[in-house]
């Protein structure tokens, strides 16, 4: 029974049959409250009325007597309780009443009495009460016929009235239907009814979200294959080279080339696959309880070898404790890429400090650099996907600082980069809340 | 035929300036747009190999700039951006040909021997001089029908006089059509390649002019 239509038929029916219930039910006691005192009137003008001295000690016989109608039934009596006349001598009414009006249950139902002292006779005129309440019900019923004959009608017109009301929703649906799942454009507003308005107005909202998320995954999309064309085209030009290779020392190099090139790929889908998983939207994992300055000592220590490889020196310069709820995994990879990315710009004999500092409520990562520094300029653009600031370093994938900045928004963290005074360098620092 | 290559990815220019050498083209390489336009003033070159994605400069600017200064060097376009809209905007700007990545080196240099065939007005790819044949394809030579062996220098060499008959060419500008940056030049190289072909082809075809450089005779 979850259709709006059905259930609003069922209460509006049922409670129109309950209305007009009330109102037979209402006439039927008016009419009956009426035909009592007209009837009781009645009784009592009759009973003044009746002849008084014509009558004789009542004869033997049934017969004779005056018939009279709306089964009424006459007793009179003298003063002696003599039965002078009874109109119907089989019925079983009280043979002695009380003066005035009173009601008599029998065996064959209530009667209305009515007892009178008329010069010397009591005069007892009884009637049926299902006389009175045949005309009530009679009343009533003739009422109600028209009404009980309309319901019907009104059963239509509710139907067709909330089907014509709901028609907005299924030109709505109809046209959702119609739709291909790259159509976005919002849905008509025009000559909505304003119970469906905020529904399309929520639903387009959603479109609209819907359309931004489908387009920033296009870009990402076209994006990424665009970019794997660069260390793929180095790698088919390389496999080319290997394959020309006369001597064994050309081939030799040819191969080695080709295997940096493969490296690179691998690293680009690599964070490829890092930057989709930590895309805004994408459920996160559950977070747990982080140990900052663990993260810390463990990236420190696995990027050790390549900083000793190009005589940088990398390590820990402060360590408070910090405990964050967070992603270890992600906040490892998002470390990860700040100190990869000091390593590479610093040159041959610099420093890269890593440090865990507490101030003003926040638990801040900072790495610092001796490399040459990010100008004013490009600060914000170094957060966007695929950027690349500088040719001599277009070994990276471009995503490394993307990656960070998701990983930073999903855990609240602030990022600020800046170049270190004096220089020399730049100075990363990613700020957690503590609560 | 000396190549300027303008890549700023450092694998994918190794590799070309490796693979087109090869081929036996000279070839010079620099990784943006400024240093590119540098080059073009500097020297001069047969054709130009061109990334659209630099830094510095983008390649379609370095293209446009270059076209409006009335420079008519040979283009050929190298990108990953492939949309169709993307190559109408790079021929537009001024490009003869249009290579997407990735690419192959055979395509690579058809395409470059193609564009110096249209420069100097052939459409036959075959370069003919008279009963000498050049095949710079295949880098095959013949004369009077029979093969010759070549090595790519001298190929080079005797390609680069080929292709202007009658001009003569200064041993400084055949060391540019053969060497690119950085590849050392022994003083009297060029002598040791005119004197080898002269050996193989006979000593009529290639002519000294006295102090000014070499030649080819004009065939009637």
């Amino acid at each position: 029974m979850n259709s709006i239509r059905r259930r609003l038929l069922l209460w509006l029916l049922s409670g129109l049959a309950l209305a007009v219930a009330a109102t037979g039910a209402r006439i039927y006691t008016q009419t009956l409250e009426e035909a009592n005192e007209l009837f009781d009137y009645h009784l009592k003008q009759m009973a003044a009325s009746l002849p008084n001295d014509s009558f004789d000690p009542l004869p033997p016989s049934k017969s004779g007597g005056p018939e009279i109608d709306d089964g009424l039934v006459v007793q009179i009596w003298d003063r002696n309780g003599l039965q002078l006349y009874f109109s119907h001598p089989t019925s079983k009414l009280p043979q002695r009443a009380e003066l005035g009006f009173s009601t008599v249950e029998t065996a064959r139902g209530s009667w209305r009495v009515y007892s009178a002292l008329e010069q010397n006779n009591i005069v007892q005129i009884a009637q049926p009460m299902s006389v009175r309440q045949n005309l009530a019900a009679g009343m009533a019923l003739r009422a109600l016929v028209p009404l009980l004959l309309l319901l019907p009608l009104l059963g239509i017109l509710i139907w067709l009235t909330v089907g014509r009301g709901l028609r907005p929703l299924d030109q709505m649906a109809s046209a959702l239907i119609r739709r291909t799942p790259d159509s976005l454009d919002p849905l008509p507003q025009d000559g909505l009814p304003e119970e469906i308005r905020p529904l399309v107005l929520a639903l387009n909202d959603l479109l609209v979200r819907l359309a931004r998320a489908l387009e920033s995954q296009k870009a990402f999309v076209a994006d990424a294959a665009h970019e794997l064309r660069t260390p793929l085209t180095a790698v088919q030009l390389q496999i080319q080279l290997a394959e020309r290779a006369k001597t064994e020392e050309e081939r030799r190099e040819a191969f080695a080339h080709l295997k940096q090139g493969q490296l690179r790929a691998a690293h680009l889908v690599q964070q490829l696959l890092t930057l989709a998983r930590e895309e805004p939207g994408v459920a996160a994992r559950p977070h747990s309880t982080v140990d900052l300055a663990e993260v810390m000592r463990l990236v420190v220590s696995e990027h050790t070898p390549v900083a000793a490889d190009r005589t940088v020196d990398l390590g820990v310069s402060e360590e408070k404790q910090a405990i964050i709820p967070g992603d270890f995994e992600a906040l490892r990879v998002m470390l990860g890429n700040l100190v990869d990315n000091a390593i590479r710009y610093t040159p041959r004999g610099g420093t890269v400090d890593v440090a865990l500092q507490l101030r003003d409520g926040t638990a801040a990562i900072e790495v610092s650099d001796t490399g040459p520094g990010i100008p004013e300029a490009d600060r914000e653009r170094v957060f966007d996907r695929f950027y690349r600031r500088d040719i001599n370093h277009a070994s990276g994938s471009g995503l490394g600082l993307a990656i960070v900045k998701n990983i930073a928004d999903r855990h609240q963290a602030s990022i600020v980069l800046e170049n270190r005074v004096p220089g020399p360098g730049l100075h990363a620092s990613i700020s957690f809340p503590l609560r | 035929m000396r190549l300027l290559l303008v890549e700023d990815d450092a694998m994918i220019g190794e590799s070309v300036r490796k693979g087109m050498q090869q081929d036996g083209f000279a070839v010079d390489w620099v990784q943006d747009g400024r240093a590119a336009e540098l080059a073009l003033e500097t020297n001069l070159y047969d054709t130009l190999l061109l990334d659209l994605g630099l830094p510095r400069k983008d390649g379609l600017e370095v293209l446009a700039s270059l076209r409006r200064r009335g420079n008519p060097i040979p283009v050929l376009v190298l990108t990953a951006r492939d949309a169709v809209a993307d190559r109408v905007k790079g021929l537009d700007a001024g490009a003869d040909d249009y290579l997407v990545k990735p690419f192959d080196l055979e395509e690579l240099a058809a395409r470059i021997r193609a564009l110096l065939r249209r420069k100097s007005g052939r459409a036959n790819p075959v370069v003919q001089l008279g009963n000498l044949i050049l095949n710079p394809a295949t880098r095959e030579v013949s004369l009077h029908e029979k093969p010759i062996s070549l090595s790519a220098r001298e190929f080079a060499l005797l390609h680069a006089l080929v292709e202007r008959p009658g001009a003569v060419l200064s041993r400084a500008q055949i060391e540019e059509k053969l060497y690119g940056w950085g590849q050392e030049v022994e003083s009297n190289t060029i002598e040791v390649y005119i004197h080898s072909l002269r050996r193989k082809l006979g000593t009529q075809i290639i002519r000294n002019v006295r102090g000014v450089g070499y030649m080819v005779q004009k065939q009637t």
